[in-house]
C-alpha cells in the first residue's frame, strides 16, 4: 500500500546556521491521524511547511501518495488541506465569506458551493456566527473556523498545526470528534502537531517525537509507552521514617529498578509488566518490619513520561518518579492483613 | 495551471478585495479627503499665481488627472502593508498551499487594488465637477482614462507588493515606501510640466510611470489633446508587464 506521507533524509538549514531539521525520516500510513510531538523550536512547524511545498528542504525529499513535494508540488497542493499555527482567516470579512472566497480558491463548483460551505459551518458549530466578521470572533471561533476552511475541501491528507491552540478543553473535544466523524467519512489522512498529549494519545494512531530536528521515536501510543519498560508502585505508609536496609533490601528485589521515599509515601519503580510478581516480595519486606500499608496505587507511563524521557530537560529525572502524579490505576487495598489472606 | 484555474484565483482575490471594501466603507471617504483638499485649496490658491504654464488651462484642471492618480496610487503602494500583515499571520501561508499558481494570486490582488482605486476616483471625480473642473464630456475618454488609472494603480500594487517580499518588517517597508513617494508625486508632470523641471528631476520624471499615466489622463479629460496617448498606453502597458513579472517571481520568497 502506497503511503501517505513519506519523508526521506530531510534537512533544513536556516540562513546557512541554524539546523532545524536534521535527517527526519517518516512513514505516515493512508487513513492514519498522525501526530509530532516535540518541544518548542524541535522542527515540528519547519517539517510541516515543508511537506505542505512551503519552501523546500535543504536536503532530502518527501513524497505524498508517491508524489514528490519537489518535483510536483502543484500536483501536492492539489490534495493537501493545511491550517497554520497562526491564524489564517481574514479578519475584515465574515466568517461565511472567508469560506465562500475559499471555495472559489478550490474551485468548488457554483452549484454545490452553498452546501458544502454550511456543512463545513455547521460542523464546526460556527452556523450562527457565521455572518459576524471574524475580527469579533473569540480565539476558539477562529480556529475552528479555520479547520472548516480546510475540511471544506476535502483534502486526502489534512496538515494541522497545532489545531487545537487556545481552545477550551470542550471546544478541543468538539473539534476532534468532528475530525474523527470526518476522517471516518472521507478516509483523510491526518497530520497534526501538538503540545497537548492527551490529545496525541486519544486521537492519533500513531506518535512520533521530534527533538532538535531528529525523530527520536515514533510509534503508537502504546509502543511509546511500553518502551518506558516500566511501571511504579506507590505505598502509602503508616510511619514517616524507614531505615536504610528496608530501602536496600527491596531495590535489590528481582525486577526493582528504582525506590524512593518521601513523607511516608514510599515509590518503587519496577520493569514493564512485573508489577504482579514484585508486589507481594515489596510487600512482604514492609511486613516483615511491622510496617503499616495504608494504600497500595499502581501507575502505568502516561505520554507525558515518555515525552519527558525523549525529549525532557537534559538533567535526567530519576524515571518515573513523576509516574505517579499520573492518571495511573489505583488499586486500593485496606492493610496487609486482607492482603495477607490472597 | 491551467488558465481557467487562474481566472478563477484571481477573481477570488478580487471579490475579497469588493467585500473588504463593503464592510469598511468609511475608509474609501476618509482617504477622498485629502485629494479633495488638494484641489481645493492648493489649486485654488495656486491658480491665483499663474507662474506655471498649463497652455491656457485653469490650473485646479491642470492638476485634477495628477490628484485622482495620486490619491489611487497611494491606496496601491501600501497595498503591500496588507501582505506585510497577512504574511505576518498565517493567512499568506495558507494561501500559497493552495492549488492556485503564486502569479494568478499576485496578479489578482494587484488588479484588486486597481478596482479598489477606480472606486476611490470615482468618489473624487465628481466633487472635482462641483469644484468646477471642466472635463471633456466624452464617455470614450472618461472610460480610456479611468482604464489608465486601473492600469497604474495595478501596477503600483504590485511594485508595492515586489517591495513587501523584500522588507519583511512593516518598519522598514513604511520606510522605503514613503521615501518613494515624494518623488514619485514631484518628480512627475502631475503639478507642473516637466520642462519647468531642474535636468535631474527631468530625468526621473522620464522614468516615471505616473508622468505618461498623468499625461494621458490630462489628454483625454482635460485637454483633448491625443496624440501621445498609443505612446502613454504603450509605456504603462511595459510597466505592468515588468513588475507584474518581477513581484510574481519573488512573491514565493515572501513566506521563507
Ligand atoms: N523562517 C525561518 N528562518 C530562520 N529560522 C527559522 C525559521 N523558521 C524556523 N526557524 C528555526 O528553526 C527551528 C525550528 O522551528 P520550528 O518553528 O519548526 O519549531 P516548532 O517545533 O514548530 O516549535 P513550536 O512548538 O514553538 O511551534 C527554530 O530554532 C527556529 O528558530
Ligand atoms: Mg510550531
Amino acid at each position: 500500500m502506497v503511503l501517505a506521507i513519506d519523508i526521506k533524509q530531510i534537512t533544513k538549514i536556516f540562513d546557512n546556521k541554524v539546523k532545524a531539521l536534521d535527517g527526519v525520516e517518516l512513514e505516515v500510513n493512508a487513513a492514519d491521524v498522525f501526530a509530532l510531538l516535540g518541544p518548542n523550536g524541535s522542527g515540528k512547524t519547519t517539517l510541516m511547511r515543508i511537506l505542505t511545498t512551503q519552501f523546500r528542504p535543504t536536503s532530502g525529499n518527501a513524497y505524498n501518495f508517491g508524489i514528490d513535494l519537489i518535483r510536483n508540488d502543484a500536483e501536492v497542493r492539489k490534495m493537501i488541506g493545511y491550517v497554520p499555527q497562526e491564524t489564517s482567516v481574514w479578519a475584515d470579512i465574515t466568517g461565511f465569506e472567508n469560506l465562500l472566497i475559499y471555495s472559489k480558491i478550490y474551485g468548488v463548483p457554483s452549484g454545490s458551493r452553498k452546501k458544502i460551505i454550511s456543512d463545513a459551518l455547521q460542523s464546526m458549530g460556527l452556523e450562527e456566527p457565521a455572518n459576524d466578521l471574524v475580527r469579533k470572533y473569540s480565539g476558539g471561533m477562529v480556529r475552528r473556523l479555520e479547520i472548516a476552511c480546510a475540511l471544506m475541501v476535502k483534502p486526502k491528507i489534512l496538515f494541522l498545526d497545532e489545531p487545537t491552540l487556545g481552545l477550551d478543553p470542550s471546544a478541543r473535544k468538539a473539534v476532534w470528534e468532528n475530525l474523527t466523524i470526518f476522517k471516518k467519512e472521507y478516509g483523510t489522512t491526518i497530520f497534526f502537531n501538538t503540545h497537548y498529549m492527551d490529545e496525541a494519545d486519544h486521537y492519533s494512531d500513531k506518535i512520533a517525537i521530534i527533538m532538535k530536528g531528529k525523530i527520536v521515536k515514533c510509534g503508537t501510543a502504546n509502543d511509546l509507552k511500553q518502551s518506558l519498560r516500566s511501571e511504579a508502585l506507590q505505598f502509602g505508609l503508616n510511619c514517616n521514617a524507614l531505615d536504610k536496609t528496608a530501602l536496600t533490601k527491596i531495590r535489590a528485589l528481582d525486577f526493582v529498578r528504582d525506590v524512593l521515599f518521601h513523607d511516608s509515601e514510599l515509590m518503587v519503580v519496577i520493569e514493564n509488566e512485573r508489577a504482579d510478581t514484585a508486589l507481594p516480595k515489596v510487600m512482604e519486606v514492609l511486613m516483615m518490619r511491622g510496617i503499616q500499608i495504608e494504600r497500595i496505587a499502581m501507575a502505568r507511563p502516561t505520554l507525558d513520561d515518555v515525552f519527558l524521557k525523549y525529549a525532557g530537560p537534559i538533567t535526567k529525572i530519576p524515571e518515573c518518579c513523576h509516574q505517579i502524579r499520573g492518571c495511573g490505576r489505583q488499586i486500593r487495598m485496606c492493610g496487609h492483613n486482607d492482603v495477607k489472606k490472597n | 495551471m491551467t488558465l481557467n484555474n487562474s481566472l478563477r484565483e484571481m477573481s477570488a482575490m478580487i471579490e475579497l478585495e469588493t467585500r473588504r471594501l463593503r464592510h469598511d466603507r468609511t475608509e474609501i471617504y476618509t482617504r477622498a479627503v485629502q485629494p479633495v483638499m488638494w484641489l481645493a485649496v492648493y489649486g485654488t490658491v495656486m491658480s491665483h499665481v499663474r507662474d506655471i504654464p498649463t497652455n491656457g488651462i485653469p490650473y485646479i484642471d491642470y492638476i485634477t488627472p495628477g490628484v485622482l492618480l495620486q490619491s489611487t496610487i497611494f491606496v496601491s503602494v501600501f497595498y503591500g502593508l496588507t501582505i506585510v500583515w497577512e504574511r505576518d499571520t498565517g493567512i499568506l501561508k495558507r494561501l500559497l498551499v493552495a492549488p492556485a499558481s503564486r502569479y494568478a494570486t499576485l496578479i489578482g490582488r494587484a488588479v484588486a487594488s486597481g478596482v479598489r482605486g477606480v472606486v476611490q476616483a470615482l468618489i473624487i471625480f465628481p466633487v472635482a465637477i462641483l469644484l468646477g473642473v471642466k472635463f471633456i464630456p466624452n464617455p470614450l475618454y472618461t472610460i480610456a482614462a479611468f482604464l489608465m488609472l486601473f492600469m497604474v494603480a495595478g501596477g503600483f500594487a504590485a511594485l508595492s507588493m515586489f517591495v513587501a517580499s523584500f522588507m519583511k518588517t512593516r518598519e522598514r517597508f513604511m520606510g522605503i515606501v514613503q521615501a518613494m513617494i515624494m518623488p514619485l508625486f514631484f518628480a512627475s508632470n502631475a503639478l507642473y510640466p516637466i520642462n519647468i523641471m531642474p535636468p535631474f528631476l527631468q530625468s526621473i520624471a522620464f522614468i516615471n510611470p505616473l508622468t505618461y499615466a498623468v499625461d494621458a489622463m490630462r489628454s483625454l479629460m482635460i485637454s483633448g489633446n491625443v496624440a501621445s496617448i498609443p505612446a502613454d498606453f504603450v509605456a504603462i502597458f511595459i510597466f505592468d508587464i515588468l513588475i507584474f513579472t518581477l513581484a510574481s517571481i519573488s512573491f514565493r520568497k515572501i513566506i521563507e
